[in-house]
C-alpha cells in the first residue's frame, strides 16, 4: 500500500504534474490521469476542486492530441472526462466548455470496443445532467445519427441513444418525430436486451409517449400488442427499477388516454398494476419515491381507481410508513400527494387517516417543513382530509394545532404553498368548531385584502363552492363579522371586483339580510361597508344597494334610518359613507336616489346629525347632505 | 426454474389427495420423482450460473469444455471480478478501487454506499496497520465530505473513526469492525456490484432452488410424511417416519 498516498494526491501537486504531462507528452500521460481518474471518482468534493483548478481543459487536450492508435490514453481520457461531467453539473459545463464533445463522438467509431465503450459512456454522462446542450431532432442527420446508436450492438452506444432522447425529447413535435422515424420500435427492441439497456429504452419510451394520445394511439395501440403486453409483463420484472418503468409507461399510456381508450380498462390489471407500484414503495430508495407518485398520477382523476387503491389497503400502508422516522423530503411529499388524492373523493381514506394515531400530527408538522413541495403537500393532503364533514362536526382539526400552521403558510414565500394553504383553508372554513371557522376566514379576509385584482378574480374561481354565504349567516357573530370582512376585501378596489358579488347572485341579499337582523355592531358594521363598497359602483350597483337599504312599500322606519341612529360611531360612519357613495351627483339615476332617500326619512335623520360628536360622521353628514341639496332642498 | 415448479405441482397434487397425514412411501416416491423430467442443459446452465456468479474462473472454463455449457458472461471479466474481490479480502482497498474504477467507472461514480464502504474499509486498514496520522488525514480529507453528504454516513464514520479512542480495540464495541467478516463483507458488496453493473444477477441461482426446495418440503410437512431430503450434501431420501 502507498504510504502517503493522501500528501502526494493534493489537487496542487497533481495539477501541476497534469500541465506538464499535456505539454510534453509521453509515458507521463497515461500515469497522471489515471491518478486524476482515480482522485474523483464517486468522490463530489475533488471533482469540484480540480474543475476549479482547471483540469478538465488538460485532460481534453491530451485527448484531442491524443494519436487514435494509443487506446489506453484515450480510454482514460475519455474515462476522466465521463467522471466529471458525472452528477456535477458544473463538471458538465467544463467539459463542453474544453471542446470535448466532438473528441467523444469521435471515441464512438473507434475499432477497439473498450473505447467506444468510455465514449458513450462520457457522452452519456454529459446528456444525464441538465446542463448538456439540447439535441436536435428537427435534423434529418441527427436522426440518422441517434438511430445509428441505437442499432449499435454495445449497450453503452444504445444507452447514450436512450439518454439523448430523455433528455432532449420535450415537445409533442420532437416526440412525433422520432415516433415516426421508428424510434419507439427500436426501444421495444432493445427490451430484450441488459438490464441497464431495458432501463433507459423504458426510461426513454416514456419520454416519447408521454401526455402525447396521437403517438400513443398510432404506436402503442391494440394493432402494437405485442408493445402493450412487453410493459405489461416487464411489470414483474425481477428488477424492481424495470417494474417501476414499465408501471410508468402503461400510467402515461392510460391517463393521456383515458376514458375513450380500450387500454387499461380491465380491473385485474388495473388492480395489479396499484399492488406492483405498492410494493415498490417498500423500498426506500428514488424508486420507492418515484413508485409513489406513479401511484398516485395513476389514480387521480379517477375514483374507481382510488377505491381499487384504497381496497388495497394503501391508505393504511401509507399512515404507517409515515411514521417512520427521519423520511427524506421526497418520500414525505409522495406520501402526502398519493394520500390527498385517495382523500379527495373517498371518505373511509379520510376516516383511516384521522383515526391513525399519529397521522393527523405528522401531516401538520410537515406544513412547516423545509422544502417547498412538501409543505405544498402536507398542505393539499390537509385539506382532502378536512373534506370529511364528519370529522369537521366532531372538532378534529383543533384550532391552534391545525389551523395556525396553515395561516402562517399564507405569508409562505412561495406562490403554490399559499395557495395550497389558502385552499385549505376553505375546507376548514366549513368546520362545525365556530374558533375554527373563525381563524380560517379571518386569514382569507387578509388575504383578499392583500392580493391584487386579477388574483382575487383567480382565488374566487378556484373556490366556487366556497360557502361565503353560510358563512355570513354563521351562528356565531365573530366568524360573520370576519366572513363580511372578507366580502368587503373582495369588493374593494376597481369596479370589476364589485362584478363577484353578482356574479355570486344570492350574496347581496344575504349582506342585506344580515343588516335587518344581526344586532352585533361589528357585523352591522361590517355588512355596511360591503354596502358602502358595491355603492361605490356604477348605476347598476347603486341600485342594488337602494333596494336592499331602502324599501319602499314599506311602512316601518327604513333600515338605513335605524342604522343612521346607532349609538355606535362607526356604524353611523359607515352608513354614512353609504348614503355619500348613492348621492354622487354624476350619475343618472342620481336624483331618483336622493328622492327615495328623502322620502325614506334620511335626509332629516342627516341634517338632525350635523353636529354628531363623532368628527368623521360630521364630516361625512355633510357632505351627503351636500350632494342632496345639488338637486335643491325640496323641503322648504 | 422448471425443476422448482414441478416439484410445486406434484406437491399441490399430493395435497389435493390427502384429507389427513397421508403416509407416502419411498417406492412411490421415487416413482414420482422419476416422472419429473429435467433437462441436462438445464442442470448445466444451473452450475454455470453457480461458478460464474461465485467467480470460479478456472472450473467455469473446465466445465464449458467438458459440457458444452457456454457461460452468459464473458469469463475474462470474471478474472477481473475476481481479482476486485481478493484485494479488498487480502487489505488492499486502494487497489482495488483502482481496478473497479478501470473496470467500468460508472460503478463508484454512481454507488456513492459503496464507494462510502470502500473507503471506510481503507480507513479500517490504514487504523489496523498503526497509521494513526495517516488515517485521521484520510478520514478527514476522503471521508468527512461524504458524512456530510449522508447521515448515516457519517454515524458509520464516527463509528469507525472511534476505533481510535481504545487501547484494547479487538474487545472494544466496534472491534467488530476490524474482524476479518468486515473486509468479506466490503468485498462481496463490490463483487455485488460489478455482476450488476454487468447486467448478471447478484446471486446464484442455486441457493436460491435449495431454499425453495426447504421451504416447500416444510410446506409438505404440514400434509404428509414422505421421504424427506434434510441432509443438503448428500441428497439422501429418509425414510419416511409416521
Amino acid at each position: 500500500m502507498p504510504g502517503s498516498a493522501s500528501t502526494t494526491h493534493r489537487p496542487e501537486g497533481l495539477i501541476e504534474r497534469l500541465r506538464s504531462a499535456a505539454a510534453d507528452g509521453g509515458e507521463a500521460k497515461l500515469k497522471v490521469l489515471r491518478e486524476l481518474k482515480n482522485q474523483i471518482i464517486g468522490n463530489r468534493t475533488k471533482k469540484l476542486s480540480y474543475i476549479k483548478l482547471g483540469a478538465v481543459p488538460s485532460v481534453v487536450s491530451i485527448l484531442s492530441s491524443a494519436s487514435s492508435s494509443v487506446d489506453c490514453l484515450l480510454i482514460q481520457c475519455a474515462a476522466t472526462i465521463g467522471s466529471f461531467a458525472c452528477g456535477v453539473d458544473a463538471g458538465v459545463k467544463a467539459v463542453l466548455d474544453a471542446g470535448a464533445f466532438p473528441h467523444l463522438i469521435n471515441l464512438l467509431s473507434h475499432s477497439n470496443e473498450k473505447v467506444v465503450d468510455a465514449g458513450a459512456r462520457a457522452l452519456k454522462m454529459i446528456y444525464q445532467s441538465k446542463a448538456a446542450p439540447k439535441y436536435d431532432f428537427f435534423q434529418h442527420k441527427n436522426i440518422e445519427f441517434l438511430i445509428s446508436l441505437l442499432d449499435k450492438n454495445n449497450e453503452n452506444v444504445t444507452g447514450l441513444g436512450a439518454s439523448i432522447i430523455t433528455h432532449s425529447c420535450e415537445t409533442n413535435n420532437e416526440q412525433k418525430i422520432l415516433a415516426d422515424a421508428g424510434v419507439l420500435k427500436k426501444l421495444i427492441n432493445l427490451l430484450q436486451g441488459t438490464t441497464s439497456q431495458r432501463e433507459s429504452s423504458l426510461e426513454s419510451f416514456a419520454t416519447i409517449i408521454k401526455q402525447n394520445p396521437e403517438v400513443i394511439t398510432k404506436f402503442v395501440g391494440p394493432e402494437n400488442s405485442t408493445t402493450f403486453g412487453s410493459l405489461l409483463e416487464l411489470t414483474k420484472d425481477r428488477y424492481p427499477r424495470t417494474r417501476l418503468l414499465a408501471c410508468i409507461c402503461l400510467t402515461l399510456i392510460k391517463n393521456a388516454t383515458s376514458s375513450s381508450s380500450s387500454y387499461l380498462q380491465s380491473v385485474g390489471i388495473r388492480t395489479k398494476l396499484i399492488l406492483v407500484l405498492l410494493e415498490l414503495v417498500d423500498d426506500f430508495g428514488q424508486v420507492g419515491d418515484e413508485a409513489l407518485f406513479t401511484l398516485s398520477s395513476f389514480i387521480e382523476h379517477e375514483e374507481d381507481l382510488q377505491k381499487l387503491a384504497f381496497e388495497a389497503n394503501t391508505v393504511d400502508k401509507l399512515c404507517h410508513q409515515m411514521q417512520k422516522e427521519s423520511l427524506q423530503a421526497k418520500r414525505l411529499e409522495g406520501i402526502f400527494t398519493t394520500l390527498g388524492n385517495l382523500c379527495s373523493n373517498l371518505e373511509p381514506c379520510r376516516s383511516i387517516v384521522l383515526q391513525s394515531p399519529k397521522a393527523l400530527i405528522i401531516i401538520t408538522d410537515a406544513l412547516t417543513h423545509t422544502t417547498i413541495d412538501v409543505r405544498v403537500a402536507a398542505c393539499i393532503c390537509l385539506k382532502n382530509v378536512s373534506r370529511s364533514v364528519k370529522y369537521l362536526s366532531a372538532g378534529h382539526f383543533m384550532t391552534d394545532a391545525v389551523i395556525m400552521p396553515v395561516i402562517q403558510l399564507l405569508y409562505d414565500a412561495s406562490t403554490s404553498v399559499q395557495v395550497a394553504a389558502l385552499c385549505t383553508l376553505v375546507e376548514l372554513s366549513k368546520s362545525m368548531d365556530s374558533t375554527v371557522r373563525l381563524n380560517a376566514v379571518w386569514a382569507l379576509r387578509n388575504l383578499m385584502f392583500l392580493v391584487d385584482s386579477r388574483c382575487k378574480e383567480e382565488i374566487f374561481m378556484d373556490l366556487k363552492l366556497f360557502p361565503l354565504t353560510r358563512l355570513i349567516s354563521d351562528s356565531n357573530a365573530c366568524v360573520q363579522e370576519q366572513a363580511l370582512g372578507l366580502v368587503c376585501n373582495l369588493v374593494n378596489g376597481p369596479v370589476d371586483s364589485i362584478m363577484y358579488l353578482f356574479t355570486e347572485g344570492l350574496l347581496l341579499n344575504t349582506v342585506g339580510r344580515e343588516l335587518r337582523r344581526a344586532s352585533k355592531p361589528q357585523v352591522l358594521v361590517q355588512a355596511m361597508y360591503v354596502m358602502c363598497n358595491v355603492a361605490s359602483g356604477k348605476e347598476f350597483e347603486k341600485e342594488a344597494v337602494m333596494q336592499q337599504l331602502v324599501n319602499e312599500d314599506d311602512n316601518n322606519q327604513s333600515i338605513i334610518v335605524t342604522l343612521l341612529q346607532s349609538d355606535v360611531a362607526s356604524l353611523r360612519t359607515a352608513v354614512v359613507w353609504t348614503v355619500v357613495n348613492l348621492t354622487i351627483p354624476t350619475g343618472a339615476g342620481a336624483l331618483a336616489r336622493v328622492v327615495k332617500l328623502r322620502n325614506a326619512g334620511v335626509v332629516s335623520q342627516l341634517k338632525n346629525m350635523v353636529n354628531d360628536p363623532c368628527l368623521d360622521v360630521k364630516l361625512r353628514v355633510r357632505t351627503a347632505l351636500g350632494q342632496s341639496m345639488t338637486f335643491g332642498d325640496f323641503s322648504t | 426454474m422448471s425443476l422448482f415448479w414441478s416439484v410445486i405441482r406434484q406437491l399441490a397434487e399430493i395435497e389435493a389427495m390427502a384429507t389427513s397425514k397421508k403416509v407416502i412411501t419411498r417406492d412411490e416416491w421415487e416413482k414420482k420423482l422419476n416422472d419429473v423430467k429435467i433437462r441436462k442443459e438445464d442442470m448445466n446452465k444451473l452450475v454455470m450460473n453457480f461458478l460464474v456468479t461465485e467467480g470460479y474462473v478456472d472450473a467455469a472454463e473446465k466445465f464449458r469444455m467438458e459440457s458444452g455449457t457456454e457461460p452468459d458472461i464473458d469469463l475474462a471479466t470474471i478474472t477481473d471480478r475476481m481479482a476486485v474481490k481478493k484485494a479488498v479480502q487480502s487489505g488492499n482497498v486502494e487497489d482495488a478501487i483502482e481496478k473497479v474504477n478501470d473496470l467500468n467507472p460508472e460503478i463508484l461514480d454512481t454507488n456513492p454506499q459503496l464507494f462510502f464502504h470502500l473507503q471506510q474499509q481503507r480507513l479500517i486498514e490504514l487504523i489496523r496497520n498503526g497509521k494513526i496520522e495517516e488515517a485521521l488525514e484520510f478520514a478527514q480529507e476522503e471521508l468527512a465530505p461524504r458524512g456530510e453528504e449522508n447521515q448515516s454516513f457519517l454515524e458509520e464514520l464516527e463509528r469507525t473513526v472511534a476505533l481510535l479512542a481504545f487501547e484494547d480495540v479487538k474487545n472494544s464495541p466496534v472491534g467488530d469492525l476490524l474482524d476479518i467478516s468486515q473486509r468479506l463483507k466490503t468485498a462481496s458488496e463490490v463483487n455485488a456490484a460489478i455482476l450488476t453493473s454487468q447486467s448478471h444477477e447478484k446471486d446464484p441461482k442455486l441457493p436460491s432452488l435449495l431454499r425453495m426446495l426447504l421451504w416447500a418440503q416444510n410446506q409438505l410437512d404440514e400434509k404428509a410424511a414422505y421421504p424427506r431430503i434434510t441432509d443438503l450434501f448428500t441428497a439422501t431420501l429418509e425414510d419416511p417416519t409416521v
